[in-house]
């Protein structure tokens, strides 16, 4: 037992750098995320028809099917649409994106459509057009309100993408199954890999859950 | 025209799989739910010491990966407890561990919701507090809960999919080993985007519109 804990100390380094990629993957997937689900909110809002319903199916098919198959599907199915070979991390990047980006969509929408339409008469009354209202009103109005909800989406995000491991994205996910199957230590190897999800995990769940008492949307 | 034999050729496999996934989802969800309401209602009414114990398995739960559960439960709790289990069973203690906590969350968050004026008017009625939970407080915190709870059910099922790193026969499992005897990746997992859909929408909106109709009886 002893053997194994120091074996999971000599690859401490490699442990890291996928807890890193870990982080890096997280952080990345928001950023691009978040102006994602801006976009597919306002197109759901939009005043025709077909967009309307486009996105639509695009929120409702990421969000009705597990993230696990979406990458499969993204890594498998999309080059033999383009012929395009991407590297894997880029396909776990499209995956998480797209997946994160519908989640984002409907806080964002929720968010946009919670602010009274008082408010969007008295910016046009002032003499605004709709997307000065938009930008100098609504949104950083809602931006309070979803904030909670994109600090939840948040965590599952930073939990979900452990799922790049199955398609050989070196995270930390990944870099544990690898180092067990390498030296076939188990316990040693698998609890490392929990205390290091736990470590980056926990202190998020506890901030989020300051966030939700923070702000709060009083009924 | 795609050449759909892949699929039909061994259409009893794939049901069979998908009998599975449903069998896998429904059990942790029964589960799942069991150990939520018992954990958030302790949480709530159990005293701070009980708040606090259960406070952390279920942050620890959402501080884990249900990947990483899964892999746990099935490699490495057998070699602590000292007793092997099927990769099915394992499956089943890892996603309900997992959901119990996110049940737990939302049976407590149902029940801090609904105002103390309504335990405060069924003390003086008479009733004892565990009535009071019972009749007044629960009826109304469950149909508050029941958004959170069917998105939880639709979580539940897309989750049994994550079992299949663990090699627990369901749905994508089976599928990928269709993939490896045909190489018909894209037809396979199409195909599977879909059947996914149609369990998982159906749920979500169906709930959805059960709410819709019971709404105005949570609340007070």
């Amino acid at each position: 037992m002893t053997a194994g804990w120091s074996l999971v100390w000599d690859n401490a380094g490699r442990f890291a750098e996928g807890a890193l990629l870990t982080v890096e993957l997280t952080v990345v997937t928001m950023l691009l995320a978040i102006p994602g689900g801006l976009l597919l909110a306002f197109l759901r809002l939009s005043r025709w028809r077909l967009i309307r319903f486009a996105a639509t199916a695009f929120v409702e098919l990421f969000r009705s099917t597990p993230l696990i198959l979406q990458i499969y599907w993204v890594y498998y199915v999309l080059p033999s649409f383009t012929d395009i070979l991407l590297p894997g991390l880029a396909v776990a990047l499209i995956g998480l994106v797209c997946n994160i980006s519908s989640y984002n969509s409907e806080t964002f929408r929720a968010g946009i459509v919670s602010i009274r339409r008082g408010q969007w008469n008295a910016g046009l009354a002032l003499g605004m057009n709709s997307a000065q209202v938009m930008l100098k009103i609504v949104l950083p109005q809602a931006a309070m309100r979803v904030l909670p909800a994109l600090a939840s989406t948040w965590v599952s995000l930073f939990k979900d993408t452990a799922l790049v491991s199955v398609i050989h994205v070196g995270d930390l996910a990944y870099v544990a199954l690898k180092i067990r199957t390498e030296t076939f230590v188990i316990l040693p190897v698998l609890n490392a890999m929990a205390v290091g999800y736990w470590l980056m995990g926990y202190p998020q769940a506890k901030l989020v859950d300051w966030i939700h008492r923070r702000y709060k949307v009083a009924e | 025209m795609p050449d759909f034999s892949p699929i039909l050729t061994r259409w009893q496999f794939l049901l069979s799989a998908l009998s599975v996934t449903i069998y896998i989802s429904l059990l942790s969800i029964a589960f799942g739910f069991l150990i939520g309401i018992v954990v958030g209602a302790l949480r709530t009414y159990g005293g701070r010491v009980v708040d606090s114990v259960l406070g952390f398995y279920v942050d620890t739960m959402r501080s884990l990966p249900q990947l990483v559960v899964l892999v746990w439960t099935f490699f490495a709790f057998p070699l602590i407890v000292g007793f092997s289990m099927s990769s099915t069973t394992a499956g089943i203690i890892g996603l309900s561990a997992h959901l119990g906590a996110y049940v737990a969350e939302t049976v407590r968050a149902g029940l801090t919701s609904v105002r103390r004026g309504q335990m405060q008017a069924a003390l003086a009625l008479g009733m004892s507090r565990l009535e009071a939970i019972h009749k007044i407080v629960l009826p109304q915190a469950l149909i508050r809960m029941m958004p959170a709870l069917g998105s939880l059910c639709t979580y539940a099922i897309k989750d049994s999919a994550i079992a299949s790193v663990i090699a627990v026969p369901e749905l994508l499992r089976q599928s990928q080993i269709v993939v490896g005897q045909t190489y018909r990746y894209q037809l396979v997992y199409t195909t599977l985007m879909i059947v996914y859909f149609l369990i998982c929408y159906p749920v979500a909106r169906g709930v959805d519109r059960l709410y819709r109709r019971v709404a105005h009886l949570g609340s007070s």
